[in-house]
């Protein structure tokens, strides 16, 4: 079974009455924040693209200036072939941002309708729906993709799809325990007595008003799995190719400099996915604990 | 009466998982099977670039490979086989599939399961210390820890770690060329990968998240308050729902994670694993090679799963009489 948020009644219409801007201590403020420093980061890497504002071209290639260690020129030096890796791995962000944003979107939403539909008709819709999402859920990810890979030969955005879709299971069980969970609550049953639309109660009153935070995080969590992957893939030599940046293939690049002794090729490009990856699980964390049950103290 | 375990309905429940397993193994068997036959692609072509053009005597390969027949025959075929415990023979090197399999199967196995552990052990102790709420800021630290730990790329660790033990140290065998098999190397080619997953495969902050929620929740029960209340071990009392289950249920989550860590790992590590052999296998189209690989990957999924419910079952009898996994 995946991770499950512990939600009891009275817990959680206390803690809803609570403002969101006052929900949140120190940590929660400095994880929250951290993390949206990530993600400007990212957001603006594209906005340099476009305006030219990148300190060099990431594919300009300097052989008189190869292998420079950081001074005020590059900032994070130069790699063996003279390009500057501060802008490579400011371009390198954008490997994985556009084609996470795709596969989570598939994730939240498939996910989100399988686990709406299947908690909250239960019975056989239930057993057909769980049975095909527990069909994608025994083969392991990484198997599916290499598949995908050595058949098809895609891209990184069907590659992001399948990512997305093998997502849909964990997506689809959060959604699905929770709506189990509402479901009883008694103001579903006001509304259902009240003669409201289903269609209603599902979007509005379950996922609307109940389901944003479980979606919200999610999606952050995503994304840093969608990093993980696509660094990995990149490091395999399956993701974006070598002229093109992106943080896993520079990291594979700097391989044979690295057992020399010339750490810095695959250092920074590994700092750089370090430090985005906490960013988001950090950003998660935080709006989980804002969003959702908090411990008491 | 109190103590006594009801078997029947256990073993029941064990039976229905099982059965659903079965279902699902058929369903990802002919999933992929479907996917290799209508994928662009054909496993005719590491026999025909070597030796002909000749169309009889590609119709005799054909024939010969059992490619000839239709999708629905080839499929049930395979399956007859399986049932039987043969997984066919590889196109390429017209071996069984299964010693291949196993061969490779088993040291993957161990990697898996090893990083496993190492990550437990890393994960449940800061769960458990951040779960008390006794000093906040020493727990806010190391969760902050486990967060870094999880996010670092395993790559890159992998370089670190051969780095130092192979160069400083001079111990580990720097990045051997031909892959080595069996066991007669020493315990360090084996533990470094192994320590190396399990610190990197970024499954340690959900753990922790994870058991740190279920954990304070049973501390915060009627339960553990009475038996604070008369004196005996908190631990005793909430370590099957605050403790077991959790892991049991992260173990179960996480194997399909690790399992696909490891192709990253063996790669780094030059480890004799399956995802060089998956790789290879699909760039041949070595249809029995894939089908085989696949479904081993999805038993080893499903018995974290089986261990998971049989667990559940023993430590809380309420899920079997319900029927349903909780």
């Amino acid at each position: 079974m995946r991770t499950r948020y512990v939600q009891r009644g009275a817990e959680v219409s206390e803690f809803s009455q609570i403002p969101i801007w006052r929900r949140a201590n120190k940590k929660d403020l400095i994880q929250i924040g951290f993390g949206l420093i990530v993600v400007l980061f990212v957001l603006s890497s594209y906005i340099a693209a476009v305006l030219h504002l990148l300190p060099y071209d990431p594919l300009g290639i300097n052989l008189k200036e190869m292998m420079q260690s950081p001074d005020y020129k590059h900032i994070l030096g130069t790699d063996f072939m003279g390009r500057d890796i501060l802008s490579r791995i400011i371009v390198g962000s954008q490997a994985y941002f556009m084609p996470g944003l795709l596969s989570i979107i598939i994730a939240l939403f498939f996910g989100t309708m399988a686990g709406l539909v299947s908690g909250y008709n239960g019975g056989r819709t239930d057993s057909i729906i769980s049975y095909i999402l527990d069909l994608i859920d025994s083969i392991p990810k990484m198997v599916i993709i290499l598949l995908a890979i050595a058949f098809f030969r895609p891209g990184i955005y069907f590659i992001m799809l399948i990512v997305g879709i093998t997502n849909i299971p964990t997506v689809a069980s959060l959604i699905k325990s929770k709506v189990i969970f509402l479901k009883k609550r008694n103001f579903i049953e006001a509304a259902k007595a009240l003669g409201l639309k289903t269609r209603d109660i599902i979007f509005k009153h379950i996922l609307w008003y109940n389901c944003k935070a479980i979606v919200i995080i999610q999606a952050t969590l995503g994304m840093a799995e969608v990093i993980l992957i696509e660094t990995s893939l990149s490091y395999l030599g399956f993701g974006v190719q070598e002229p093109e940046p992106s943080w896993g293939n520079m990291v594979a690049a700097g391989k044979d400099y690295f057992f020399r002794g010339d750490f810095f090729l695959s250092t920074a490009p590994a700092v750089a996915i370090l430090i985005s990856i906490l960013g988001f699980y950090l950003l998660g964390d935080g709006l989980n604990n804002l969003l959702e049950w908090r411990r008491r103290r | 009466m109190k103590y006594t375990l009801l078997w029947k309905p256990i073993l029941k429940l064990v039976l229905r998982e099982l059965f659903i397993t079965i279902l699902l193994l058929l369903g990802v068997s002919l999933l992929i099977f479907s996917i290799l036959h209508f994928a662009p692609g054909d496993p005719l072509h590491i026999f025909i670039n070597i030796q002909t053009q000749n169309p009889e005597e590609i119709a005799a390969i054909k024939r010969e490979l059992g490619l000839d027949r239709g999708i629905a025959v080839q499929y049930l075929s395979w399956l007859n086989n399986l049932i039987r415990g043969n997984f066919g023979n590889s196109f390429r090197t017209g071996k069984p599939v299964f010693s291949e399999l196993i061969n490779v199967g088993v040291n993957t196995l161990i990697l898996t399961i090893g990083s496993l552990i190492v990550t437990l052990l890393i994960a449940v102790p800061i769960a458990v210390v951040s779960s008390l709420r006794r000093r906040p800021f020493l727990s806010w630290g190391l969760t902050l820890f486990a967060y870094i730990l999880s996010a670092l790329p395993v790559f890159w660790l992998g370089y670190i770690a051969i780095y130092i033990f192979a160069k400083k140290f001079n111990i580990f065998p720097f990045l051997s060329a031909g892959a080595p098999s069996g066991f007669r190397l020493n315990w360090i080619y084996f533990l470094l990968p192994i320590i190396v997953l399990g610190i990197g495969n970024g499954s340690i902050s959900e753990i922790i998240r994870h058991m740190r929620t279920q954990l304070e929740r049973v501390l915060s029960e009627d339960y553990i308050k009475a038996a604070k209340a008369k004196g005996a071990s908190i631990w005793r009392h909430s370590f099957k729902e605050g403790i077991l289950i959790p892991v049991t249920t992260m173990i179960a989550a996480k194997i399909p994670f690790i399992l696909g860590g490891a192709v990253v790992v063996e790669q780094v590590f030059n480890w004799p694993g399956m995802g060089r052999l998956a790789w290879q296998a699909s760039l041949d189209r070595d249809y029995p090679v894939i089908m085989g690989i696949t479904i081993f990957a999805a038993v080893v999924v499903h018995l974290g799963r089986l261990s998971q419910t049989i667990v559940f079952a023993f430590v809380n009898p309420q899920t079997s009489e319900k029927g349903e996994d909780a």
